[in-house]
């Protein structure tokens, strides 16, 4: 593995991680908190048009966003899966808020300990996908969970998109934004 | 017994909830909070035997919680469960007097571990 810096002397993504580490850490997510049966399946899939993103900033020597973004109906399986025979009958978005941004939170987490440090971890947040910055300074994996198409992407934040400030939402602090 | 699991996340209390059932702890009270200030307030609300804790927390982390609990003269027996287990973190919770760090995510031997003897 090479490091190369960008022409700002950061480190981009792929010479920090690789997709196999990435698709490792969810692999590990998936089987100790989901079920030990909960494969995730390296094969690529359509992403459904109503998806829904949960990510965690990481701030450091790399800084950037992992994100997790699956069709809206596969985060409300993983929510019951997750809450198992906690789920309510009737799930709000509060429930799928708090359970992919908590597994995004884990993905996120081990994610950041295998990068340099130190760093800081934000809070999970959920709603629409954060946008890719810099398309060189992204590891992205996708991924099938019990057929349904998942995809994994540790991206960087830096440089920012020229965003008016007045335009920019800050999400909701532990995780629904919308 | 009683044991106070404070986590921002209500789904990830509710596993580690499980995780403790399926680890063999399923015959403890157990109380929860919902982050580092309703931990912080609990302790002395209920008075519990061992305090499971995130580290990440909106109001107050769980390393602050631990830390105004250390000053206020609280000896409870306090571990982490948290997503973040590098070695530095290991060494801030130890440093402000954490019994271990469970990394999520976790199993029930990971539990049973860090646990035993901590819990009678």
């Amino acid at each position: 593995m090479t490091l190369a810096p960008d022409v700002a002397g950061r480190l981009a993504i792929p010479s920090l991680i690789d997709e196999a580490t990435v698709e490792a850490i969810a692999g590990e997510a998936w089987i100790a908190l989901v079920g030990e049966d909960e494969v995730l399946v390296p094969l690529p899939g359509d992403l459904p048009e109503d998806t829904l993103s949960a990510w965690v900033d990481v701030v450091g020597p790399w800084t950037g966003s992992v994100v997790l973004t699956t069709g809206r109906q596969t985060a409300a399986e993983l929510t019951r899966a997750l809450l198992a025979e906690a789920a309510p009958e009737l799930l709000d978005h509060e429930d799928v808020a708090d359970a992919f941004g908590e597994i995004a939170n884990v993905v996120g987490g081990n994610v950041k300990a295998a990068l340099p440090g130190p760093s800081t971890l934000g809070l999970p947040e959920v709603g629409p996908a954060p946008a890719v910055r810099n398309p060189e300074d992204v590891c992205r994996i996708e991924v099938l969970w019990r057929g349904q198409p998942l995809v994994v992407s540790v991206q960087g934040a830096l440089p920012s998109l020229p965003v008016p400030h007045d335009q920019h939402q800050h999400p909701h602090q532990n995780g629904a934004s919308q | 017994m009683k044991i106070l699991v404070a986590d921002d996340s209500r789904v990830m209390r509710q596993i580690v909830i499980r995780t403790l059932r399926q680890a063999g702890y399923d015959d403890h009270d157990i109380v929860e909070a919902e982050d580092g200030r309703d931990a912080y307030d609990k302790v002395h609300a209920e008075n519990p035997d061992l305090v499971l804790s995130d580290w990440n927390m909106p109001n107050m982390s769980g390393l602050e919680c631990l830390q105004a609990l250390r000053s206020a003269g609280s000896a409870v027996p306090f571990g982490f469960v948290t997503s973040e287990g590098s070695a530095e973190m290991r060494d801030k919770a130890s440093a402000a007097g954490a019994l271990f760090l469970i990394a999520k995510p976790f199993t029930e031997e990971t539990f049973r571990e860090n646990l035993d003897g901590v819990i009678a």
